[in-house]
């Protein structure tokens, strides 16, 4: 028994120190860029139908877009697939001239007709990314004439209905749904009439500086240089997103150097880094707002007192200090941060007695009990949690549920909740409308109208010279007079005590090794790698 | 002649009997967990199309995912599909569940094997070592390293272990099944990487995905030790005070002979169940250390599923735990009949 022991431990010992002489060294090598990341969101690759801030940054790899919003600049446009563009007099047509000597990856040459079918599928198919059209008036009735190839080199974008001609050209240059699909080759795979949908679902057809290799959901993706892309190849021969979501695991891997970038970290680990000479972080600020809504369908705060109230026991100074950092930046407009029509925050902070008298008045002197539904997630979590003790401290008792996404924004869709802490907001345009049209805009606030899309709808919210500005505003040529506009709107939206109370806007931070080169996290999620090297 | 055929009828019914018992359990497993899947608050359709699709996509995704349609359509279009051999697709992966559990599972199975062996190897010797020292030193220690090790955190475990023999160490590769930079140089034949490796003569590749597995390996290896040592110690303390121990000693049986040639022997089939069970267990997944090893398995698959609300992964998964099980107690029975003559009439 004694003999067994020692030989089995004796072999142990062994085993562990012939080990680490067999494995390789930990840094990754030159010409590979590893990406630790959560990829639960990556569900489908399909341009028409892929949700998820990751799978934009995946497809703004594998295919091209019209044009580029600059990273360091998102309001500047840069010319890609489209080597300029004219806006027509009226505003309502766009034509697009094409790059000549551009290849998909299958070797099939991409033209207008390419470009023309890939915006018309996404709005024929009518999946998720649809709703970035529809809001302009596109559908599958007019996608044929809206989007138009002329010549195999001219494509013409015509708008069904009068609306800003940037933001068309915002849309071409970052939503998901813009990428330029090799349709000859998609349509090779389609099966039932589906335009390819179940097919891209786990393949791709693009021009992009990448090609798909292998996509192992929740596992690994990797990606390979595509040697024939128009502009210079990459200097990276493989980019690879590994799944990865304990923030402990991606740190240690981190510092060892087995990945060279990290997303999704928690702020306790990032700031450990903070130290590390061999690590940088990089913080992006993007469009998308940090929110407390509660629902006018509930008669407690259909009263603008009530409303009021809340908006004062929230510790928008205390949340943006301590649970914040690294998720986000105080801000409290509803419309981004940056924008020349954004104005000052209105410098709300926590105001207990205020908040009490404001509830006395509402006829809620001893305060009343209400439900708090929010994501499991950090910060959401810890933003309800503050949240809940500044509510006790007007009278409110809160109870909190936390549940996925799919649950908390489930129960805001069907206007079936009472306060809900979550994000949102539009924001992936550099423009006010973007904000506005997602989280205030509300054309009918009936059951029957079903705009659960909508946040003003979902939180019932209905103000019809702010929904009359939004619409105007987006048609005024004038500059300034449209400036005038988006204030007025914060104005009536601050005076209504609207029931969106924004704490904090986003900020999306990496992670990466300080031989990472040219890395540029776009604010509208479609991070482009062709640029990146290492250097050693 | 006549008794011949009386015994193969009989061995038909029984053998009919138990794949009725079994067919049953499965069928009832699937209708469970179809009905809790459409009563709990998590909509498949939101997944697919984002919380910020209009209703108009929404309403178009509902009947195209078959929703639309009574409970009890939808669960006979399921176990029609079933019985071709169909599992459906997943939504988290856009591929057939079955394609999906065959890239999923080895990676869990070879985890759960390695980390059952382990457990095998260390924990029964622990056990019995415990179990012949009963109140003294060694027998303190040994269930104080098992109560230890069963009792803390095993995600607290695997977090420890990245930190030492992977970061500070350097002894064990991190997260994952291989080095990323060997990630899709080699095609997959049977899913299992070291059986891969080795039949494809990759020797780096064979050695990257040891050193990756080892650790995570040892941490299930450790719990299941912890339990293993304390069950082994149990049914050993049992067996070592029955009277045919003393009347052993008192023949003259060396002591070797009386722990492993009498008292370990009759303690076999109890310790199989245990095994079986523990084997079992593992084979689900753990989630936990496939979380902080970012281990692609069955366990996070399964999650994946549950929490994305799509019922036909999750009912792919519980249909495979449900056939694990069977078929481990169905080799538990038959071991019996090897370790106990007696359960052979």
């Amino acid at each position: 028994m004694k003999r067994r022991f020692s030989i089995g431990a004796l072999a142990l010992i062994v085993a562990f120190a012939v080990l680490p002489v067999t494995g390789l060294f930990a840094a990754t090598p030159a010409d590979q860029l590893i990406i630790g990341m959560s990829m639960n969101n990556l569900l489908s690759l399909d341009p028409a139908s892929a949700t998820g801030l990751d799978v934009a940054m995946v497809n703004a790899n594998l295919y091209d877009m019209l044009l580029e919003l600059d990273p360091t600049s998102p309001s500047t446009m840069l010319p890609a697939v489209a080597e300029s563009w004219k806006v027509a007099p009226d505003g309502q047509t766009i034509t697009f001239v094409i790059r000549k000597g551009i290849k998909f990856q299958s070797g099939n040459p991409l033209t207008a007709d390419d470009v023309a079918w890939s915006l018309r599928r996404v709005l024929k198919l009518n999946m998720s990314l649809a709703s970035a059209w529809k809001v302009y008036g596109f559908s599958k009735d007019t996608a044929d004439e809206s989007f138009k190839a002329v010549d195999p080199y001219t494509f013409v974008v015509k708008m069904p209905k009068p609306t800003d001609p940037k933001l068309i050209l915002f849309n071409l240059g970052s939503s998901p749904s813009a990428f330029i699909l090799d349709s000859k080759k998609v349509l090779e795979n389609q099966k039932n009439n589906d335009m390819g949908n179940a097919w891209l679902t786990t393949n791709a057809a693009g021009s992009g500086p990448f090609k798909l290799d292998d996509w192992r959901a929740k596992d690994a993706l990797i990606m390979s240089r595509f040697d024939g892309y128009w502009r210079a190849p990459s200097k990276l021969r493989r980019v690879i997103l590994r799944h990865m979501t304990e923030s402990q695991s991606m740190r240690l891997m981190i510092e060892k150097g087995d990945i060279d970038v990290a997303y999704g970290m928690t702020v306790a680990d990032i700031n450990a880094l903070k130290d590390n000479k061999d690590i940088s972080v990089e913080a992006i600020k993007k469009g998308t707002l940090y929110y407390v809504a509660v629902s006018m369908r509930d008669p407690k705060y259909s009263n603008i007192k009530v409303r009021q109230a809340i908006r004062l026991l929230i510790d928008y100074e205390g949340i943006n200090k301590t649970i914040m950092p690294n998720y986000g930046f105080f801000h409290q407009r509803p419309i981004q941060a940056g924008l020349p029509a954004t104005l000052p925050d209105q410098g709300y902070k926590l105001d207990v007695a205020a908040a009490k008298k404001l509830l006395a008045e509402a006829g809620y002197p001893n305060g009343f009990k209400t439900v708090i539904n929010v994501l499991s997630d950090l910060p959401y979590i810890n933003i309800a949690t503050s949240l809940q003790a500044t509510l006790a401290q007007g009278g409110i008792q809160a109870e909190v549920i936390s549940g996925t996404g799919n649950q908390v924004y489930g129960y805001m869709r069907e206007r079936k909740f009472e306060i809900i802490v979550g994000r949102g907001g539009g924001g992936s345009i550099p423009h006010p409308d973007s904000n506005l049209r997602s989280m205030v805009y509300n054309p009918d606030n009936s059951d029957a109208a079903k705009l659960d899309n909508l946040q003003g709808w979902r939180t019932s919210f209905y103000n019809e010279e702010i929904n009359t500005l939004i619409d105007k505003a987006l048609l005024e040529k004038d500059e300034k007079a449209q400036l005038a506009m988006y204030r007025r709107v914060q104005e009536l939206y601050e005076q209504e005590a609207a029931p969106i109370f924004t704490v904090s806007q986003m900020i999306d931070t990496s992670v990466l090794r300080g031989d990472i080169e040219n890395f540029a996290t776009s604010p509208s999620s479609t991070t482009r790698f062709r640029e990146v090297f290492k250097k050693r | 002649m006549k008794s011949k055929s009386i015994n193969l009828a009989a061995l038909a019914i029984h053998v009919a009997r138990r794949l009725g018992v079994i067919a049953l359990t499965i069928f009832g497993l699937l209708l469970l967990t179809f009905l809790i899947g459409r009563v709990m608050p998590i909509d498949p359709v939101l997944s697919v199309v984002g919380p910020d699709a209009d209703r108009s996509t929404y309403d178009q995704v509902y009947k195209q995912m078959g929703l639309d349609r009574p409970l009890y359509v939808q669960f006979g279009i399921y176990v029609n599909d079933l019985l071709h051999g169909n599992l459906g697709k997943a939504l988290l992966t856009g591929h057939p569940i079955t394609e999906d559990i065959k890239r999923v599972f080895p990676a869990t199975m070879e985890l759960a094997t390695v980390a059952i062996l382990l457990g095998i190897l260390v924990g029964v010797p622990l056990g019995v070592f415990a179990a012949t020292r009963h109140g003294r030193l060694g027998d303190h220690v040994v269930r104080v390293l098992s109560l230890f090790g069963y009792s803390t955190p095993i995600f607290w475990f695997g977090l420890m272990g990245l930190l030492i023999f992977y970061a500070k160490l350097g002894w064990v590769g991190g997260a994952g099944r291989m080095d990323i930079a060997f990630d899709g140089l080699m095609k997959s034949k049977t899913g299992f990487v070291l059986i891969d490796a080795i039949a494809a003569g990759e020797w780096e590749i064979f050695f990257s995905a040891l050193r990756h597995i080892v650790l995570p390996a040892c941490i299930l290896g450790l719990h299941s030790t912890a339990y293993i040592s304390r069950m082994t110690r149990s049914f050993m303390l049992a067996q070592l005070s029955q009277e045919y121990i003393l009347t052993a000693r008192v023949k003259g049986l060396s002591e070797r002979r009386v722990i492993w040639g009498h008292a370990f022997k009759n303690i076999l089939v109890q310790l199989l169940t245990i095994i079986a069970l523990i084997y079992g267990n593992l084979l689900e997944g753990a989630v936990l250390i496939e979380t902080v090893f970012a281990w692609p398995g069955f366990g996070s698959y399964l999650t994946g599923g549950l929490l994305l609300g799509d019922m036909n992964a999750v009912m792919g998964c519980v249909l495979v735990i449900g056939l694990i099980f069977v078929a481990l107690n169905l080799l538990a029975d038959a071991l019996y009949q090897v370790f106990d003559p007696r359960t052979k009439s």
